[in-house]
């Protein structure tokens, strides 16, 4: 009977172990169990920090740093900033979205140039049917001022004319800055007509002051004619929109040792430095041309200038302030793209001023000579030769100037002595005084009797003809 | 301005007297005779009036001869020799009226006449 209460006992302690062995588990298990779940809560919370972080900064990457880095493209002082957190910079994640910055520059970039190029080919389609149509209205209204010259008609046919010739240079550079070609072929013209050509497309060419300096004849080859006409505008309207309205621009053409130079001095304010950099940056047309660049509204000159001096090979320098105060502007052209033009065969247009080269010239010679100075510079000094000599044409055989006179001007060759010309009162007077004697001698001798007044008669014939050479001159005068 | 052969000209017409076509003179018409009076010209005088002086400078001319060898339209010469001659350097004279002449249908009738005469 005592095995059943061992058993008993055993089982129960067994039991008991058992059960304390298990509850010491349980108890084990729960404990490390809470440990777990306050590390996953802790986890947890860190993880909920990150993603809050890192939807914190694509936020600010979506909100502040690709605008900022798409604005930089245009406007390159724009500063992009960092990542929001300054820790995320050397992680993974900063890498990361610094790429997105870098293809989203790159892909805009490319979107830039394809729509820019887009734009400009339009606007050249546009702007070459505009110049077109502007040239034939410019041959239009030179027609008409040929035809008429009732003086209230004319000024109204010069004012359109000044008009259209402004119209047709805006719509011109605009052709330029968006990659077109100038638009028009000239013939081989002398350098002082392309810079007064150029002169005459502006608002204020009455401000303009050209001093001619250039011996005769120097030219330009035909492709360089309008191009030197078009920068020669541009830059004339920078001068003049930047100096006072009652101070002059002054223009320069001089010889320098390898071509011909413009020089264009305005009074006025100057540029900073910055402007400076930026202009000279522009007129050198060695980057490409962005029409949203040009800003609002688009200054298309300088870049006009860039396209034409890289593609004609002139060269334009806005770096020395002017002695002035004002800004310089020089435009050098090559010798490769001067030739020389016979003035007497194809003088300047009549408005071009003279070379001081031919006054200076025509102020010693012409003291007591006979022959008229002509118009165009026929003559040279030595010096003009010596300087001019290399980029010029073949000369006369014997390298002298040679002085010829224009068809038109075929006067006897005879010196005859050449009156001063006479006033019309002063030939009426002269002709009223032969009438008056006349009458009065034929009066005189009517009243002493027949004979002598057939002498008189005689008398005042010989006395016509004495008179004939005067009045063969009016005629001749008259032509 | 339309002498000069391929092309327009570069330099328009009122730059030759800044912009402006109404003559000092408006009794000078295309057929009036300038003559320059052989002063000596100012230093300061415009281009295009120099050019026109010079032009004068062989003899007399009319406005509208001036104006071709210039190649400016007329109404440009007249206003430049307006302002030479209200400085005393050029002076003009009243076109000289064309000679007579036969009224061609006068002429007509005596032709016929002759021919008549001779066919009789």
């Amino acid at each position: 009977m005592i095995e059943l209460p061992d058993l008993v006992v055993g089982g129960l302690a067994a039991g008991t172990l058992s059960a304390l062995a298990l509850g010491g588990g349980l108890l084990r298990s729960r404990r490390q169990q809470a440990l777990q779940q306050a590390e996953i809560a802790a986890l947890r919370r860190q993880l909920d920090g990150t993603l809050q972080a890192f939807i914190a900064e694509v936020g600010y990457l979506a909100a502040q740093r690709v605008p900022a880095a798409a604005r930089q493209l245009a406007h390159p002082h724009v500063a992009v900033p960092g990542p929001r957190h300054p820790h995320f910079a050397d992680t993974p994640l900063g890498g990361a979205l610094d790429d997105v910055l870098t293809a989203l520059r790159l892909e805009l970039t490319g979107q830039r140039t394809r729509i820019d190029a887009a734009a400009q080919a339009g606007m050249r389609g546009a702007t070459r049917e505009i110049q077109a149509a502007l040239y034939r209205l410019q041959d239009a209204l030179r027609g008409l001022q040929q035809q008429y010259d009732d003086p209230e008609l004319a000024q109204t046919l010069f004012e359109l004319d000044h008009e259209n010739e402004q119209s047709l240079r805006r719509a011109q550079i605009a052709a330029v800055v968006c990659g077109a070609w100038v638009g028009l072929a000239r013939e081989e013209s002398h350098l002082v007509d392309a810079v007064t050509g150029g002169q005459a497309r502006l608002a204020g060419y009455h401000r303009v002051r050209v001093h001619n300096h250039l011996a005769a004849g120097t030219a330009l080859v035909s492709h360089a004619v309008e191009p030197v006409a078009i920068i020669v505008a541009e830059l004339l309207d920078n001068a003049l929109r930047h100096s006072a309205p009652d101070t002059d621009v002054t223009v320069n053409l001089e010889h320098v040792h390898h071509g011909v130079c413009v020089t264009i001095d305005d009074a006025g304010l100057g540029m900073t430095q910055d402007e400076r950099a930026r202009a000279q940056r522009l007129v050198a047309g060695s980057e490409p041309i962005l029409l949203t660049d040009l800003g609002d509204p688009p200054r298309m000159g300088l870049a006009a200038i860039g396209q034409l001096t890289r593609q004609f090979d002139l060269s334009v320098d806005l770096s020395s302030p002017s002695p002035y105060g004002g800004v310089r502007a020089v435009l050098l052209v090559d010798s490769h793209l001067l030739s020389r033009i016979d003035p007497e065969e194809r003088p300047p247009a009549a408005s071009a001023p003279r070379s001081t080269r031919r006054e200076q010239e025509a102020g010693t010679g012409e003291a007591g000579t006979s022959a008229p100075a002509h118009a165009y510079g026929i003559e040279q000094d030595d010096d003009a030769d010596g300087v001019v000599s290399e980029h010029d044409g073949p000369r006369d055989a014997g390298g002298l100037p040679q002085r010829r006179r224009r068809s038109r001007a075929t006067a006897p060759d005879t010196p005859v002595p050449r009156r001063p010309a006479r006033r019309p009162e002063e030939a009426a007077a002269a002709l009223g005084a032969l009438q008056s004697g006349t009458a009065a001698a034929r009066s005189g001798t009517g009243a002493t009797g027949g004979e002598a007044q057939a002498r008189g008669g005689r008398g005042n014939r010989r006395r016509h003809g004495d008179d004939r050479p005067m009045t063969d001159y009016e005629g001749g005068a008259a032509r | 301005m339309t002498g000069r052969p391929g092309g327009r000209p570069l330099v328009p017409a009122y730059l030759s007297t800044g912009g402006v076509a109404r003559p000092s003179r408006p009794q000078l018409e295309r057929l009036s005779v300038l003559t320059g009076t052989g002063e000596p010209a100012p230093g300061d005088l415009p281009a295009a009036q120099l050019a026109l002086l010079e032009e004068l400078d062989g003899g007399s001319l009319t406005v509208v001869e001036a104006a071709a060898l210039l190649r400016l339209p007329v109404s440009a010469v007249r206003v430049l020799a307006g302002g030479l001659i209200d400085r005393n350097l050029v002076l003009a004279r009243a076109p000289i009226p064309p000679a007579e002449r036969f009224d061609p249908d006068l002429l007509e009738r005596v032709a016929d006449g002759l021919r008549a005469l001779k066919h009789n």
